[in-house]
């Protein structure tokens, strides 16, 4: 169990000419304990990331110490970190007790009936006793899950890393693995990096979040913070189920005049002081249907249950709300919408990089409920404009 | 038809027309299953299977309890039809002799020459092959090999080789002044005497075939090694593997059903071994050491014309491989990779 940390972590692959940067000068520290997920959109380095981490890549340059322990050259059997692959990679030929006990065999000097009994313990922890003869060919694919979790358990590493765990599972198992991971983490205490595409688990499993995009982080954060104070466009796109509406719009002194008849009197100017255009961003539940206000033409209503999504379009612009169950606009139909200029985004055209986010309904941090908060400088990540951000850091801890 | 005349739209192209013709044809074979059509399809393998396999298999069976006297010339069948007369004869004329021809094999001593060299080249040949058939795929598999392609024509090229061609070079390179031994002596080694010594005779052979079979081997055992999921390796290195730790636990265990077709198959080629004897050292010469089981089949039957005698040898032959491939399939399939 250590503190991992990442310093100017680049990684080409190829040479020559058609080499291909994979992860891009990445700064990022990992806190002892910590769950941190790296998320992002294919391609976005970030499983090439924690393959660095993990040791099964070089890295290109840059530095990779656990603890005080630098790892940059070491390989992945000297680093001593557990891995769950996607798709499990457990050895076909040998059964679930083989599977677990392998590592230990390894890398130990243990005696093969203590191996033995970790095996059985480990089995017992994770509910999989039954299984120990069986080959993984014969497992489903929960199970298979939990046969390669406990691989990865057993070892008791400096740290676990996971590869898209879940992503091979269906949605209701996932979501219930996706509890079972974070109670097993909090209980082993031990550092996790968990890679995923998927915005939603990673908001409801890290500790904090490491959003990456084209090689480089954007930012790290908890969940609340990336959602609600994202450093660019990015982030508050990819973030955020359904996503938010951005739009381009001209700014005329105080006045935003954007897609169709979307007009807008911003009372504090100041993010969009000098600009002549702005790009615009509110998160579906911002949206709250008026009767008098800015005009959508409805074009699908999906029913949720608990709430609808309602899609729309704003001139030529789409636009998605989640509105009441009870509010139920047909297809055609015309509504209005309205909404706070405290929950409103606001981003650089050229930079992407954040003006203004979201201030409503505002929940005070409680710095005790994040492992070391004394990193707080940490969490804006390599994304532009970071000094805009600190501002209303400090606005925020007010 | 009717209603792919109606659809609207343009009218269709002749590529369009030759389309509709070709489906309406289709249309009209009838769908194999149903009936005997699909029997029809299967006629001309099954005759050809049953002519030119299944009939000799099972006349060699048969003849195997007789002695052959001669072509035979008894009346099976007589048709007259009046303007043509048909006739058929016997293939051999036969006589019966039971088991005389199995029993004959125990006081054979040509015979058990013959099984002993076939099982001595098989011992010693098959199991260095198949070593380096793996030494050479693994060597090939591994990433930082360049030329791959062309290192792995080269060593699968023997396969294609002419057999009189290169057992003639084999031949010529071993003879006792030949290439090989010029190079032995020059580096101040004995010469040895490939052709005419009994030992290494049989292990000129073992050369031979090691080097006519190794690529082929090692063209199948990288297509397994290259079956192996890498993450299986990821898994073992994150696991604490060493290099020969992963060849141990994964790349055995994963490639154990390629290395049994491999060792079955060059065993079974092994005992069929004709060729390379024949050529190499002529009727089996020095002194019997090389003749093989196949070979001392060939002269029972095509030089003594004992066909009896030769098609028991022959489905002793088939029991031997058979009980072999038998006992290599237990002993390497027992786990399921």
């Amino acid at each position: 169990m250590s503190r991992i940390t990442l310093d100017t972590v680049r990684k080409e692959f190829g040479s020559g000419g058609d080499k291909i940067l994979a992860v891009e000068d990445v700064d990022l520290e990992i806190r002892d304990g910590e769950f941190l997920v790296l998320v992002g959109p294919s391609g976005c380095g970030k499983t090439t990331t924690l393959r660095c981490v993990a040791g099964l890549e070089d890295v290109t340059s840059g530095r990779i110490t656990f603890g005080d322990r630098d790892v940059t050259g070491l390989r992945a059997r000297e680093r001593d970190v557990a891995m769950v692959f996607q798709n499990y990679a457990l050895y076909p030929h040998m059964d679930v007790r083989r599977n677990l006990g392998f590592g230990l065999k390894l890398s130990t000097k243990l005696p093969a009936a203590e191996i033995d009994q970790q095996v059985e313990d480990v089995a017992e922890m994770l509910g999989i006793e039954e299984l120990l003869g069986q080959k993984p060919k014969e497992l489903s694919g929960g199970q298979q899950q939990r046969v390669a979790l406990g691989r990865a358990i057993i070892r008791d590493p400096e740290a676990f890393l996971m590869d898209e765990p879940l992503s091979n599972l269906d949605a209701k198992l996932r979501s219930q693995m996706r509890t079972e991971l974070q109670t097993l983490q909090h209980e082993l205490d031990v550092t996790t990096v968990y890679v995923t595409h998927d915005q939603t688990e990673a908001m409801a499993m890290g500790d904090r979040i490491a959003v990456m995009n084209g090689g480089t982080l954007q930012q790290v954060g908890t969940a609340e913070e990336v959602y609600r104070d994202p450093v660019n466009e990015f982030v508050a796109d990819f973030i955020g189920s359904p996503s938010i509406n951005v739009f381009d719009a001209t700014v005329d002194g105080a006045r935003l005049d954007g897609p169709g008849e979307f007009s807008y009197h911003l009372s504090e100017t100041d993010p969009v002081e000098g600009l002549r255009t702005v790009r615009v961003g509110i998160r579906p539940e911002d949206i709250q249907l008026v009767d008098n206000g800015i005009k959508l033409g409805v074009n699908v209503l999906e029913p949720m249950g608990n709430e609808n999504f309602l899609y729309a379009t704003l001139g030529e612009q789409e636009v998605t709300a989640r509105i009441d169950p009870t509010n139920r606009p047909h297809p055609g139909e015309s509504v209005s919408f309205a909404f706070d200029e405290a929950a409103l985004y606001l981003f650089d055209p050229e930079t992407g990089a954040s003006l203004k986010t979201k201030r409503d309904g505002e929940v005070p941090t409680t710095p005790d409920s994040i492992p070391n908060r004394e990193g707080v400088e940490s969490t804006t990540g390599t994304g532009p404009d970071t000094g805009s951000n600190d501002d209303r850091m400090e606005e925020t801890v007010e | 038809m009717a209603t792919r005349d109606s659809l609207p739209g343009p009218d269709p192209s002749v590529r369009d027309r030759l389309r509709f013709a070709r489906q309406s044809v289709g249309e009209l074979v009838p769908t194999p299953g149903e009936g005997i059509v699909g029997y029809v399809f299967l006629l001309p393998a099954f005759v050809l299977f049953g002519v030119f396999l299944a009939f000799p298999i099972v006349y060699t069976f048969y003849l195997s309890f007789f002695r052959f006297n001669g072509v035979g010339n008894d009346t099976l069948l007589w048709i007259d039809t009046g303007f043509l007369t048909y006739r058929l004869t016997s293939i051999a004329d036969l006589e019966f002799v039971g088991l005389a021809n199995y029993a004959a094999m125990f006081s054979d001593s040509l015979f058990h020459q013959a099984l002993f060299n076939t099982t001595f080249i098989l011992v010693v040949q098959v199991p260095i092959m198949v070593a380096l058939a793996l030494l050479f795929a693994v060597a090939l598999d591994a990433s930082f090999v360049r030329l791959r392609g062309l290192f792995r024509t080269v060593l699968a090229l023997p396969v294609s080789a002419n057999l009189v061609a290169y057992s003639t070079v084999f031949l010529l390179m071993m003879q006792d002044a030949g290439l090989v031994n010029y190079l032995l002596t020059s580096v101040g080694l004995p010469a040895i005497p490939w052709l005419t010594s009994s030992f290494w005779s049989r292990m000129t052979i073992v050369g031979a075939v090691t080097w006519r079979w190794t690529g082929y081997n090692m063209i199948i055992l990288l297509a397994g090694l290259q079956n192996i999921p890498q993450q299986l390796y990821e898994a073992a290195e994150i696991d604490g593997a060493t290099r020969i730790q992963k060849f141990r636990y994964v790349t055995v265990p994963q490639l154990r059903p390629v290395l049994l077709f491999v060792f079955v198959t060059s065993t079974i080629g092994t005992f069929k071994l004709f060729s390379e004897p024949v050529i190499i050292n002529g009727g089996g010469a020095p002194l019997d050491s090389t003749i093989t089981i196949v070979q001392y089949i060939y002269q029972a039957a095509f030089i003594d014309f004992r066909l009896g005698y030769a098609s028991a040898l022959t489905y002793v032959l088939i029991a031997i491989v058979s009980v072999l491939s038998a006992i290599q399939l237990n002993v390497g399939g027992e786990s399921d990779a």
